[in-house]
């Protein structure tokens, strides 16, 4: 009980002179955690060799049956951000990240049993569901503390955890990898421990942003910062409550903007190394593509703190502006790269790292771009909310991705022409990004929030 | 005394970025490891193998 009343808001408000650069290491902790779920693709091969240990038997699960469970974790994840992100605005970030954390350990632990019982089901509803809920409340638990502590900066403020996300991929991989190898006997490919050490790992790890996060007290601000007094048409000093949000149309108009960003974004995450093998047959093979998959990784995370940093600069808008204008642009030329035309590597990587450092800058930079339109009191029960784009992207994209590319295929083009297609869609999809974008107006004084209860 | 204050909580800061910095540095070390496969990656056998595309 005494733990538990440790995680209530108020025993978390930050006592006089605590330094608001405690809460961004605070935040990483969970998502450097959280983030290996971008990781779990090093699972698929060891999971569907269970019983046959070193390669697949009949009874072993297929690759298709066990993709399933990373799509509905990041499916859960919107849908959990979306549902619990009014709850942690009265409970706080302290209880939030807890709970994220039981969730996600549980996740794994509940994860061990389907492996080691070789139920699927238990995969599905352990790291798919359980796990997929603590995502969802990890992700937008440090949100409005990060942006109330950095008023100053909320971008960088947000960017500084959302880069975790990407980030955390980076950790889970190598991990993941080592562990395995150290468990694996001729008899167990060493998946189901695995689970068990990692789960316990990052409950350890997030506990640490558990017991360092605090919320700033009522008035604080940073010293010597003024609030600016010149009123900016895109920056609220008012506060939206969330529901009202949920039905104006700014909301929907960065639905839209998010949506269309994540969508182009893996239009390239997705097919990566097939692609590069495809469009340069003969110059690169798997390992090089291996290579340009990790370079993508690291651009992605680079992306979500640099982005969100020049945002407090530029304004919210026209960082969106330069992702889809730029954006565009460089998706329709980047089939030219490729052998039948340009034939140029470096430009085909230069050009892809750039869209995927903005792929992860639209994540990152988005929850401040909420802030300067809803202000921030509900600001993570907003984002939560928004993060439903993100679940139809990351379902949605793949399978246009895929779709359109077969579709090609089937029609007599050849692999590499194939994409050309797909990537002229996916700047025709920026180019929707770009018009919801130019669409964005500042919200109507009539879904202020009265003062007093802000 | 304020000075003894300041001192533990810059540390404690210190401790607390290196806590999350050293497994994100870790995890950064390993990608950029993997990412120089592209650019050190053999040019493909296409001397010494028989004239196949690669599947």
């Amino acid at each position: 009980m005494a733990l538990l009343s440790f995680l209530d808001r108020e025993k978390s408000i930050a006592h006089p002179g605590y330094s608001r650069w405690l809460v961004p290491p605070a935040a990483l902790a969970i998502h450097l955690s959280i983030g290996q779920a971008y990781a779990f693709s090093v699972f698929k091969i060891p999971l569907t060799q269970l019983l046959g240990v070193t390669k697949a038997v009949p009874d072993d699960w297929k690759q298709t049956q066990v993709a399933w469970i990373f799509s509905l974790a990041i499916v859960i994840l919107g849908l959990s951000a979306a549902t619990f992100g009014k709850w942690l605005e009265g409970a706080g970030p302290r209880k939030a990240m807890f709970a994220s954390a039981v969730c996600f350990t549980l996740g794994f632990y509940i994860s061990y049993f389907g492996v080691v019982t070789h139920q699927l089901w238990l995969l599905y509803f352990g790291y798919g569901i359980v796990g997929g809920i603590g995502l969802g409340l990890g992700y937008i638990s440090p949100v409005s503390t990060l942006i109330k502590w950095f008023p100053d900066r909320p971008g960088l403020a947000t960017g500084m955890a959302i880069m975790g996300f990407g980030g955390g991929a980076m950790i889970g991989s190598p991990l993941a990898i080592k562990l395995m190898a150290s468990f694996k006997n001729s008899t167990d490919n060493g998946v189901g421990k695995t689970f068990l050490v990692m789960g316990t790992l990052y409950f350890i790890f997030m506990m640490f942003g558990v017991f360092t996060i605090r919320v700033p007290r009522d008035g604080w601000k940073p010293e010597n910062w003024v609030a600016p007094t010149k009123p900016q048409a895109l920056i609220t000093t008012h506060n939206v409550e969330v529901n009202t949000a949920f039905g104006t149309v700014q909301f929907w108009l960065l639905w839209i903007v998010l949506c269309t960003n994540v969508t182009a974004g893996i239009g390239i995450i997705e097919q990566a190394s097939p692609m590069i093998q495809e469009l340069f047959k003969g110059k690169i093979g798997p390992v090089a593509a291996g290579g340009f998959v990790g370079l993508l990784s690291l651009f992605n995370m680079a992306g979500r703190f640099f982005w969100s940093s020049v945002s407090d600069f530029i304004g919210r808008k026209p960082t969106y502006f330069i992702f889809f204008a730029v954006g565009a642009v460089l998706y329709f030329f980047l089939p030219q790269t490729g052998a039948n035309h340009l034939n140029s590597v470096v430009l085909f990587v230069s050009i892809s790292v750039i869209l995927l450092s903005m792929y992860g800058g639209g994540f990152a930079t988005i929850p401040a771009y909420l802030r300067d339109l809803f202000g921030v009191y509900n600001v993570s029960a907003i984002h939560g909310r928004l993060l439903t784009a993100w679940s139809v992207a990351g379902v949605a994209g793949p399978v246009l991705v895929n779709y359109m590319r077969e579709y090609q295929i089937q029609h007599g083009a050849d692999k590499a022409s194939a994409y050309q297609t797909v990537l002229h869609v996916m700047a025709g999809l920026l180019v929707v990004g770009f018009i919801a974008n130019f669409l964005v107006r500042p919200v109507d004084e009539k879904y202020w929030m009265k003062e007093s209860k802000a | 005394m304020a000075d003894t204050f300041q001192k533990s909580f810059a540390a404690l800061i210190l401790f607390a970025w290196l806590l999350v910095g050293v497994p994100l540095g870790w995890g950064v070390y390993n990608t950029l490891l993997s990412s120089m496969k592209l650019f050190q990656a053999p040019p493909p056998p296409a001397a010494s193998a028989p004239v196949t595309a690669p599947k």
